[in-house]
């Protein structure tokens, strides 16, 4: 009888399955892509335990690589680069979109407001090798940067941040801040013109003033959005951006700025050392994932907000 | 004790418009400054200010040594192909696989979507990927990077909600009155979701034409690389060589006051004025409501 009825809904699932068939060749697509492209490339990660060989099958290597990765000296400081200029950029920065999006509800000026709007947006759109070049001018060396101009106002004298180890990682976070921005904090804002006029009324009949509002009404409005986009950046904790530390670095700061990515790039594509980076990918997959996991989990279980 | 109040409110309002108008001319000079030196006569443009946003003289010189360089203008031409045929696979591949997992009772619908939240989750980094595109024999051709890219599942989920949105009984209706998923999708559920197809293919295009890295690693040929790979030679690279051409070479040494810095910011105008171009759209589609003004109160 159980059998039966298990051998019935089996019958009924695939019937379904069969009805659908379109929508199945329709995600097909999508499907052979990831499987060329994430899976097949996931599956090479073995890599790491495996010497290379051009042609023929690679050599099991068990955990030499990761055994070098953890001796090394080179290891330690890119994972505590990574971590490091994470932190200020996914931590530190965090709290100034929000500030943001509060500023701007703030304005009276609908006009103005659009102004900002259609200014601070549009850094995002630009590619970190144009906001490296725009950078790069602005923090010329010599007397002429716009940096070293606004400095000569004040009588002092001009700097080179892109080459100097103490400032590197602090011109990552500003042109973190400058490009993200507008864009980043999108997200907040319309959480905040999607709160309810009643609760602004309700407010203003309590003599609640504009402080209380933000603190009673608008910030309770942003815990979702908050919680989400934490959660969103520690999965890219491990990663640290990429794209603009590699347009950022040079010689001079490599030391304090070079992170997983820009390491896995030097070694594994530049010096084709590819057991080796493949293992630093892995680390950093792995971590990362199990980063995000941990978060979601357990954001889940004391806010009941997650990202899925 | 009311009249006090309200001016302590208006400079509460000068403090915030001006904090915010220092912010945005952050934004808004060295972009400046860059066009203006860009624009600028050569002889002069190199003791300009950083803070300088209007030309010294006058002059085309840059844009024209730019374009009469033999590797720039097939350069641009490389990303427009790649922009354009990348972005339409991407916007199909993903409104296909968005209208399929927005259908009700899919079988297997969460299995998929775990799926694809691992594959968005999960970077195997680029060798792995490296040695896939080198299996598939894509190395030195467009398409690795065409197809390498062809689909983001962050964009799959904005695009789902906006298909979720269309309507269930003009779908059920149109299932009634025999027509297909195929029919349904590009006549029912996409002409309604248009704001959403819209913001996402202007975002899958601007990544397209903003992508540099896996362009320099597997299109070897300088002949076929994007603009971006060019710039980042250019600009992050200080690579002047590349810029001038080594054929031309002569000719603008003798030009010897040319500004290569003024070079280099022209190069970077030409890669944005895309972006500039589609921007009004993307405020137009994707940020309407909240720009729209007057939406509170």
């Amino acid at each position: 009888m159980r059998s039966g009825n298990r051998a019935y809904r089996l019958q009924q699932t695939l019937n379904r399955v069969w009805t659908d068939r379109v929508l199945y060749l329709m995600l097909l697509p999508a499907l052979i892509y990831f499987g060329i492209f994430r899976v097949w490339p996931m599956l090479n990660m073995r890599l790491a335990f495996y010497d290379y060989k051009a042609k023929g099958d690679w050599v099991f290597a068990g955990l030499k690589y990761f055994r070098m990765l953890f001796k090394s000296s080179a290891f330690t400081q890119i994972l505590k680069n990574t971590l490091i200029i994470s932190f200020m950029k996914y931590v530190l920065l965090f709290p100034a979109f929000v500030i943001f999006a509060l500023l701007l509800n703030e304005l009276r000026s609908n006009a103005f407001r659009k102004y900002v709007q259609v200014v601070s947006y549009l850094p995002h759109f630009l590619s970190w090798v144009v906001i490296a070049g725009i950078w790069t001018s602005f923090l010329a060396p010599n007397a002429q940067g716009g940096l070293n101009q606004i400095r000569a106002l004040f009588g002092m004298d001009p700097v080179d941040l892109l080459t100097d180890k103490s400032a590197i990682r602090w011109v990552l976070f500003f042109s973190e801040g400058w490009r993200s921005l507008g864009w980043d904090s999108i997200i907040y804002f319309t959480a905040i013109i999607g709160i309810s006029p009643d609760l602004y009324e309700a407010a203003a009949l309590d003599g609640a003033n504009r402080w209380n509002i933000i603190v009673h009404i608008i910030l309770p409005a942003l815990i979702k959005p908050m919680t989400t986009m934490f959660i969103l950046n520690l999965g890219f904790f491990m990663s640290a951006g990429f794209d603009q530390v590699y347009n950022f670095s040079n010689a001079s700061v490599l030391s304090v700025v070079d992170i997983l990515d820009t390491y896995v790039n030097r070694v594994g594509i530049e010096n084709a050392q590819y057991s080796i980076s493949t293992a630093v990918s892995l680390i950093k997959g792995v971590v990362g994932m199990v980063l995000v996991f941990l978060t979601h989990v357990t954001s889940k279980k004391f806010t009941g907000e997650g990202v899925w | 004790m009311m009249k006090e109040k309200k001016t302590r409110y208006s400079l509460f309002q000068i403090v915030l418009m001006g904090t915010l108008l220092l912010l945005t001319l952050t934004m808004i000079v060295p972009l400046l400054h860059i066009l203006a030196r860009s624009l600028s006569d050569p002889t002069q443009s190199a003791t300009m200010s950083g803070l300088d946003i209007i030309p010294k003289g006058f002059s085309l010189v840059n844009y024209k040594v730019l374009f009469s360089n033999e590797n720039v203008v097939p350069s641009i031409y490389n990303s427009l192909f790649i922009t354009a045929v990348g972005t339409v696979i991407n916007i199909l591949l993903t409104m296909l696989a968005a209208y399929a997992l927005t259908r009700p009772n899919l079988v297997g619908k969460r299995i998929l979507m775990v799926f694809f939240i691992i594959m968005m989750l999960f970077d195997p980094g680029i060798v792995p990927e490296y040695i896939v595109v080198r299996e598939l024999k894509l190395m030195g051709s467009q398409w690795s990077v065409i197809l390498s890219q062809a689909m983001n599942v962050y964009y799959l989920i904005v695009m789902m909600r906006y298909f979720e949105s269309v309507p269930h009984s003009l779908y059920e209706a149109a299932l009634l009155d025999g027509a297909g998923h195929f029919r349904i999708l590009f006549k029912i559920v996409g002409p309604l979701s248009k704001a959403g197809i819209a913001t996402l293919t202007m975002f899958y295009g601007v990544a397209r034409w903003n992508e540099y890295y896996r362009s320099g690693i597997y299109i070897s040929s300088i002949k076929k690389v994007p603009l971006q790979v060019i710039l980042r030679k250019f600009v992050v690279d200080g690579d002047v060589t590349t810029l001038i051409g080594t054929q031309n070479l002569m000719d603008y040494n003798a030009l010897a006051q040319i500004d290569y810095t003024a070079l280099q910011y022209a190069t970077i105008i030409v890669s944005i004025i895309p972006i500039l171009l589609v921007y009004p759209l993307v405020l137009k589609f994707y940020t309407k409501n909240i720009t729209a003004g007057g939406v509170k109160e």
